[in-house]
């Protein structure tokens, strides 16, 4: 057992030292492989920092638009509100002359029955007066009549 | 300004005495002393505040129109020399049952002078705690001032008398002529008097009353129906008199055919005063101006329309000659006022000697007598007399007024106003007998055409 093990031990490093020892073209061909593969991948990098940075701006750009247009909304939603509100208040106020002018007719009306009124209270008062009155100079005139001889 | 002086110079003596020696001895030490200095000056400025004290209650009491009086001059007045202007004018107050032609008779005055002077008063009808004027102040008319002096305007006769040196002048308010028959004016005298005089019916008056269905005897004699009343003076002009009357409340009406009335009360005073061959001076001056104090007075009263313009203008002149002589100008405006209102009062116009300071004098205010002289009397109801039912209406003012008329004729024919639910009866009498109340309702057709309902007495088993 002892010596399989020893043998494959054996191979292995024997393996391994085959492996180890390449050629220098070899190695110049790794290295420019490598150096490639570098060139693209900080090209890729660069490339993707533009894009990034593409992106970024487009990103703000789509930002402020989509801020600008919020606030453009959000303004428009509050002039049609307040416009709204205008001609809420305006109906309100239309509404409210409406009614006051409605009181001051029915006031005017009630003003102008109560004057009607007095009026009338007045000539009939003065109808009763005037009846007292010419009663009273009827009875006048009779006494002055019987105090004749 | 005299009682302002007066105070002043008062009022410095005592400031010396009290104020400077105790300046010479200010070095006196006694407490006595100056105890003593202290009262009086207390005293003195209590003195003084005292007659400021006095001044302002006198103030107050110019403020007040008038004092209470209990009786008031409305017959007999002193006319000072120069002067036109008589008596005072008054105020009362009316209570209940008062008629402006009772409270009249009782001041001597005329239906008329009361009536002006008092506008928009129920002449029948007053109001209880109404105070009324009483125009018992005038002026005297532009006339020599002598005998018996008449104004129709005013309708006052004025009779003149010397007292020794100085002028009395006694003045009773008369009833005249109608419009139809007037009053003549002119100078005349009396050419006889008569107690109890008849009254030979004129045939105008005869005829008149035959029309109403009163037929008159040919001559009426002295008794309750007569209207000559008790006393009579003939005139020098054929057929008028001043007499007496039976219808009392006429006194200051247009109701005779010519006569001038007198109250039953004055025409006595007046007959007894007034001797035969006393003249009569009979004018028409509505409009009258006088002084009395410094001050310029006029006394407008209604004239009639014929003579307006022409008295208007004896009026102007006048006033226009006054204004030369004063040289100054007259308140024409408040002469127009004053004729406007012809009021019967004499009204301040004018001051004819300027910074005077004189002033109008302000009516009195005359208690109320407890009854008023004359004013009809109403017996109490009866069940077995006889009434007249002379009206029966729905006003009660109008029942009153009625009621008092009837109680104002001559002879007087008692009523008063019986309430029956809602509306007023006007009740005459009571009556003895079935003829007296009869009469009474042929009296009240005649002379108020009013058609009366004569009430049998309740049978009392």
């Amino acid at each position: 057992m002892k010596k399989s093990l020893l043998l494959i031990s054996v191979l292995l490093v024997l393996t391994t030292l085959m492996f180890a020892c390449a050629t220098t073209g070899d190695l110049e061909k790794v290295q420019a492989q490598q150096k490639m593969s570098d060139a693209k991948a900080d090209q890729a990098l660069r490339d993707a920092q533009a894009a990034k940075t593409a992106a970024d701006a487009a990103k703000v750009k789509a930002d402020e638009t989509s801020v600008r247009s919020e606030n453009a909304l959000k303004a428009a939603a509050e002039k049609e509100k307040a416009a709204a509100e205008m001609e809420k208040a305006a109906a309100e106020k239309e509404k409210a002359a409406a009614e006051k002018e409605k009181a001051a007719a029915e006031k005017e009306k009630a003003a102008a029955e109560k004057e009607k009124a007095a009026a009338e209270k007045e000539k009939a008062a003065a109808e009763k007066e005037k009846i007292a009155d010419e009663k009273a100079k009827k009875a006048e005139a009779a006494f002055g009549k019987s105090m004749k001889k | 300004m005299e009682r302002l002086q007066g105070l002043t110079e008062t009022a410095g003596m005592p400031m010396r005495k009290v104020l400077a020696e105790p300046m010479c001895r200010i070095s006196d030490p006694s407490p006595f002393c100056n105890r003593l200095r202290l009262t009086a000056l207390c005293i003195f400025i209590f003195s003084l505040s005292g007659c400021a004290a006095t001044k302002s209650v006198q103030k107050t009491a110019e403020s007040i129109p008038s004092q209470l009086e209990k009786e008031i001059e409305r017959n007999r007045f002193p006319v000072a020399r120069g002067e036109d202007v008589i008596g005072r004018l008054a105020v009362i107050r009316l209570e209940k049952g008062d008629t402006l032609p009772d409270i009249a008779r009782h001041f001597s005055l005329g239906i008329n002078a009361i009536s002006a002077a008092n506008p928009g008063v129920d002449v029948w009808v007053p109001e209880a705690g109404e105070r009324i004027m009483l125009p018992l102040s005038f002026i005297l008319p532009d006339t020599p001032r002598k005998g018996i002096v008449v104004n129709l305007a005013t309708m006052r006769l004025f009779q003149y008398k010397e007292d020794g040196t100085s002028l009395l002048v006694t003045t009773y308010p008369v009833g005249i002529g109608t419009d139809e028959r007037p009053t003549p004016t002119g100078r005349m005298h009396v050419a006889r008097k008569a107690v109890r005089p008849t009254w030979h019916v004129p045939a105008s008056i005869a005829v008149d009353h035959r029309k109403k269905g009163d037929i008159l005897p040919k001559a009426v004699p002295p008794g309750p129906d007569n209207p000559l009343g008790e006393y009579a003076l003939y005139l020098s002009k054929s057929g008028y008199l001043i007499h007496g009357t039976n219808k009392p409340a006429s006194i200051g009406l247009t109701a005779t055919n010519g006569c001038l009335r007198l109250y039953p009360e004055n025409v006595k005073t007046l007959f007894d005063d007034t001797p035969v061959k006393t003249p009569v001076l009979i004018v028409n001056q509505p409009y009258l101006i006088g002084q009395r104090n410094g001050i310029l007075y006029l006394e407008a009263h209604a004239p009639t329309e014929e003579s307006d313009a022409l008295e208007s203008e004896k009026l102007y002149k006048k006033l226009r000659t006054i204004e030369k002589k004063t040289q100054r100008t007259l308140d024409w405006k408040k002469v127009r006022e004053a004729q406007a209102e012809a009021r019967g009062i004499p009204v301040p116009i004018f001051e004819l000697s300027q910074g005077s300071e004189k002033e109008a004098a302000k009516p009195v205010e005359v208690e109320h007598p407890e009854t008023l002289y004359g004013k009809p009397e109403i017996p109490a109801l009866k069940l077995e007399a006889w009434y007249v039912l002379a009206a029966d209406v729905r006003d009660k003012i109008e029942a009153q007024r009625l009621a008092a008329i009837i109680n104002h004729q001559g002879p007087p024919i008692p009523a008063r106003v019986v309430q029956k639910s809602d509306r007023y009866r006007v009740i005459a009498g009571p009556f003895n007998d079935g003829s007296e109340a009869k009469k009474a309702a042929k009296r009240l057709k005649i002379d108020l055409e009013i058609e009366g309902i004569v009430i049998e007495p309740v049978k009392v088993n």
